[in-house]
């Protein structure tokens, strides 16, 4: 069952991140081999029949083009801080709007809050883990150009039995 | 005919992407204004002259949907054409907000459905595009 909500995760976080952003992932082998880049923590928190919260880890490098693109800036053109915070939660807001009826159907309604950009501290290391340890219910990881993104799915239930393929 | 539109998103990201895909879309723009929540989307319309509400649903202080309500219970704009442009997911709310007579597009969007929505809930033909 984790395997097919890991798939539709991977399926709805591409097909936003390049619908949204014009940025091109596919699916990457998290195995610990390979360095991670700087990364920054963006999460958002939903309630209703089904619970519990999603968790992206981005490359910095990520961030800046899913910035740029998003707000069309021309080359050289930085975006401020609080633009690519805004972007990161945006995007954050998109994939988990779109990943919860994708898992669960579209009859039941979930309440998504508001996302938030974790703050250094709160992060690990290496952006890998979320804080408090607690083991995620779903996980996978993204390769693009710029960098890396890895999605971490937490169901207070765990994955129910019944879950819904798109 | 320019169309004043007002956009209500709390992503100032967002309300940008929006104001890029109208552009895009060849609908002929007026004056755009922008609000971060319902409560700015109100005072906005109790000010200007708007053809067209674009209300994103999730926001502090006033949700989208509220803003809708409001402006439902109040002569003066409950004849605005309203588009939500939300990652809202669930039928019962999408269906609520279509009975209200609200178009509904879902994020991440494309400028052809933009385009499109704005053609049907405002009427607009084949004549009116080729004008901007």
């Amino acid at each position: 069952m984790r395997a097919e909500v890991e798939e539709i995760m991977s399926q709805v976080a591409v097909e936003t991140l390049e619908k949204l952003a014009f940025l091109f992932a596919f699916p990457g082998e998290d195995d610990g081999s390979q360095p991670w880049d700087p990364m920054t923590t963006v999460r958002v928190s939903f309630s209703g029949p089904f619970s519990g919260f999603l968790a992206m880890t981005v490359s910095i490098g990520v961030i800046e083009e899913l910035t740029a693109n998003m707000l069309g800036l021309d080359d050289g053109e930085d975006a401020t801080e609080n633009q690519s915070s805004d972007a990161l939660k945006e995007a954050m807001n998109v994939i988990c709007g779109n990943l919860l009826p994708a898992i669960f159907g579209n009859e039941v309604i979930i309440d998504i809050g508001v996302p938030e950009v974790l703050s250094p501290d709160q992060e690990t290391e290496k952006g890998a883990e979320i804080p408090g340890g607690l083991e995620p219910s779903a996980k996978v990881k993204l390769e693009l150009d710029e960098g890396q993104c890895v999605l971490f799915l937490f169901l207070d239930a765990g994955i129910p039995e019944d879950v819904v393929s798109p | 005919m320019a169309i004043n539109i007002l956009i209500v998103d709390d992503s100032g990201v967002m309300r940008s992407m929006i104001l890029k895909t109208l552009r895009m879309t060849g609908v002929p723009l007026g004056d755009i204004h922008q609000a971060g929540n319902g409560r700015e989307g109100l005072d906005i319309l109790e000010e200007q002259w708007i053809d067209l509400a674009i209300v994103d649903i999730n926001m502090p202080v006033m949700t989208g949907e509220e803003m809708i309500d409001r402006m439902h219970e109040n002569p003066e704009m409950k004849e605005i054409p309203v588009i939500v442009i939300s990652t809202e997911g669930s039928k019962a709310r999408i269906d609520r907000l279509e009975h209200m007579g609200v178009a509904f597009v879902h994020k991440p969007f494309t400028a052809e459905i933009v385009r499109d929505t704005i053609n049907r809930i405002l009427g607009l033909g084949e004549h009116d595009e080729s004008r901007s």
